[in-house]
């Protein structure tokens, strides 16, 4: 009888402890908050190059991070190995493009690379092995061999080469890169939402029992998703590459970029984007948008002048926050493994 | 004795296997390289072997509860810049105690967290990877912080007894003392029933909260004494340093014998893998390898470890459906005899 009674008559404090939404609400408008002060007090931000900075910034992770989408709305958590995937691969493209072979086979060479590193992952997966414990293994792996093949050196290839319209080529005034990101953006959120491999996906990450008694196996998903998200490092790898005309493993790795490690910077894009990490809910675009929201808040810290300890800070807390808020959110409305 | 071993080895085929592979590794780098066998190298592998073996062991023990902690590089490198930046004004004891109660701390309250959410612990320990890294970056002003006085460094790597230094000792006595707590307390047991049985184990009436916060209190103590050790013996320490020792600590924990799947494995095995580990290492070295050829044989280690582990459960797993349907099989012509019996005319 008491339950009843509360359920009735709540008071502010269980009705807010119920229904987190106002909690998230509030959440957000601070967020805004912060944002529009720091739009409006930091120096250069709203200029037509700090904005095209801040989107050719964003697709780098991001690119990364609608593959990993694909990996984790499958329910398989994430992939330690996004970073050295991309190491493994930019040292492929540089020793393909210093030995004189064109673009076209070079690129080629380096999605095959890719496919079987992430076919390889995607198999030991689906056959029920740990998807972290797999890719922290995988991680060493690539490494070491992509260090190993380039004798830890950097590789460089000659100006003129094939692969400059992608790397520092420009198309109605924005980066390649930044025009990519929006194709694949794009192309991602299609396959999402219209195409029946993306509504698998979305399936086998929701409820692993359901889909395998409706003939959807997480070990041929696994295998394709982390293919995608493979193939999605391998293309970062590329740009970079083909912007630098260069290649070393250490590239991706924490010297890199502004914000400590390049697999968590990535795997922070997904989760502040706000897709569940348990799989089943989310979006591509959140990803993107998530990478969108990343790349602006530490532009704008970097224009008031923050070292990058307060930057890293800054994403760390912007996880827990994205985590906090989820488990709170979903408690109760789904069982918990 | 020879039936006693081998009832011993069919009782702890995990623990055989890691001591046999320990053995194999260390008896390949013995007869390839002269100087590996000496007193020297035993006390080299020892130093590693303090700072590797408590990672190794706080990841055996969060894998014995079902969940792995990635944020134990960060807690290191934060403890480590504490503990370094603090030893010249305050003293290295006091400095030790202050980063040994922060990394416990944070331990704790990640611990906490993770139970009251109840999320997976993966979840929650990739966003404080980056967090205490930022917290270990503002520590160290975003520099490399160094010591000016190097009588510490000279005192916790004094030789001892051939092998040890005080660092080794602390370590070991800390191995003993976790040993115990896990196997004869009752938290220790409950650890070990929320990794292997979390829901029976709920249903019994333990709270998720306590064996948590607890096994995560143990696991951010082992890593902040172990980067409180590696800071103070080099004298210098790095806030984006240590992201090495998670790899490592893994395949230690996983040649140990833990299994992903919780509630198995122990503090022996952790200290046998963490050997085995500082075996491969150590000789890598004395042949002359890059370091990045170690990351490499550990990456497929792990690999080949955790191949093992996944075909045999699903070997076991397809083994006990076909008893499943033989024993159907079985019960079903036991009972149509039976009822041909029972309709037989008289």
């Amino acid at each position: 009888m008491s339950i009843d009674s509360s359920v009735e008559n709540p008071n502010l404090i269980q009705r807010l402890t119920r229904d987190y939404s106002l909690l998230v609400l509030a959440l957000v408008a601070v967020f805004i908050a912060v944002f529009i002060i720091g739009a409006a007090t930091a120096p250069n931000f709203l200029t037509i190059l700090n904005i095209k900075t801040i989107l050719r910034d964003a697709a780098i992770v991001g690119i990364m991070a609608i593959g990993l989408t694909f990996v984790t709305l499958s329910g398989n958590f994430f992939l330690l190995s996004m970073k050295e995937t991309a190491a493994l691969s930019i040292i492929a493209f540089a020793t393909s493009m210093s030995a004189g072979y064109g673009f076209e086979i070079s690129f080629l060479f380096t999605m095959i690379i890719a496919m079987i590193a992430g076919a390889i992952q995607g198999l030991l997966i689906g056959l029920g092995g740990n998807p972290i414990v797999v890719t922290l293994g995988a991680a060493g792996l690539f490494f070491g061999i992509g260090s190993w093949w380039s004798d830890n050196l950097v590789v460089s290839f000659r100006r003129p080469h094939g692969a400059e319209w992608l790397g520092s080529g420009s198309f109605l005034g924005l980066p390649n890169i930044t025009i990519a990101f929006i194709i694949i953006a794009v192309l991602a959120e299609f396959v999402l939402r219209r195409t029946s491999f993306g509504r698998q996906v979305y399936l086998v990450g929701a409820n692993r029992a359901t889909g395998r008694a409706t003939g959807h196996e997480n070990l041929p998903m696994a295998i394709k998703v982390c293919i995608i998200a493979s193939v999605c490092s391998a293309f970062v790898a590329i740009a970079f590459s083909a912007q630098v005309s260069s290649a070393h493993v250490n590239y991706f790795s924490s010297s890199f970029g502004s914000s400590g490690d390049m697999t968590i910077m990535v795997i922070a894009t997904v989760m502040v984007g706000g897709n569940s990490i348990m799989g089943g809910y989310g979006s591509s675009l959140r990803s993107s948008l998530g990478a969108v929201f990343i790349s602006t808040c530490d532009n704008m810290m970097v224009l008031h002048g923050y070292n990058s300890g307060p930057r890293v800070l800054a994403v760390g807390l912007m996880i827990v926050f994205s985590i906090m808020v989820f488990a709170l959110v979903q408690r109760g409305s789904r069982s918990v493994e | 004795m020879y039936k006693k071993a081998k009832t011993w080895i069919s009782n702890n085929p995990d623990l055989s296997f890691a001591i046999l592979l320990s053995i194999c590794v260390y008896a390949y780098f013995a007869f390839t390289n002269d100087l590996f066998a000496t007193h020297r190298t035993g006390y080299a592998i020892m130093e590693r072997f303090a700072v590797l073996g408590l990672v190794g062991l706080a990841l055996t023990l969060c894998i014995i509860a079902g969940e792995i902690d990635l944020s134990i590089g960060s807690n290191a490198a934060l403890s480590a810049v504490i503990t370094v930046r603090f030893t010249d004004s305050l003293g290295a004891p006091t400095a030790l105690i202050i980063a040994l109660v922060i990394a416990t701390m944070i331990g704790a309250i990640q611990g906490y967290f993770i139970a009251y959410l109840r999320v997976r612990a993966i979840v929650l320990t990739v966003g404080t990877l980056m967090l205490l890294r930022g917290v270990s970056l503002f520590a160290a002003e975003e520099k490399t912080v160094m010591l000016t006085d190097f009588r510490v460094p000279d005192f916790i790597s004094t030789k001892m007894l051939w092998y040890f230094s005080p660092a080794s000792l602390l370590v070991v006595s800390m191995f003993i003392i976790v040993g115990l707590f896990m196997s004869y307390t009752r938290y220790g047991r409950e650890i070990y029933a929320i990794g292997g049985a979390r829901k029976e184990a709920i249903a019994a009436g333990i709270s998720l909260k306590r064996p948590m916060i607890i096994v995560f209190a143990i696991s951010g103590l082992c890593a902040g004494l172990g980067g409180a050790i590696i800071g103070l013996r080099s004298g210098t320490a790095q806030a984006l340093g240590l992201q090495y020792v998670l790899l490592a600590g893994t395949v230690a924990a996983f040649i140990g014998g833990v299994s992903i799947m919780g509630g198995k494995g122990g503090v022996i095995g952790a200290a046998i893998g963490t050997l085995s580990v500082n075996f491969l290492n150590t000789g890598l070295v004395f042949n002359v390898t890059p370091a990045f050829m170690v990351q490499l044989y550990l990456g497929i280690l792990l690999i080949i470890v955790i191949m093992f582990q996944t075909g045999s459960r699903v070997f076991d797993e397809n083994q006990r459906r076909k008893q499943i349907l033989a024993d159907a099989d079985n019960l079903a012509r036991q009972l149509s005899k039976r009822r041909k019996f029972l309709k037989a005319p008289p």
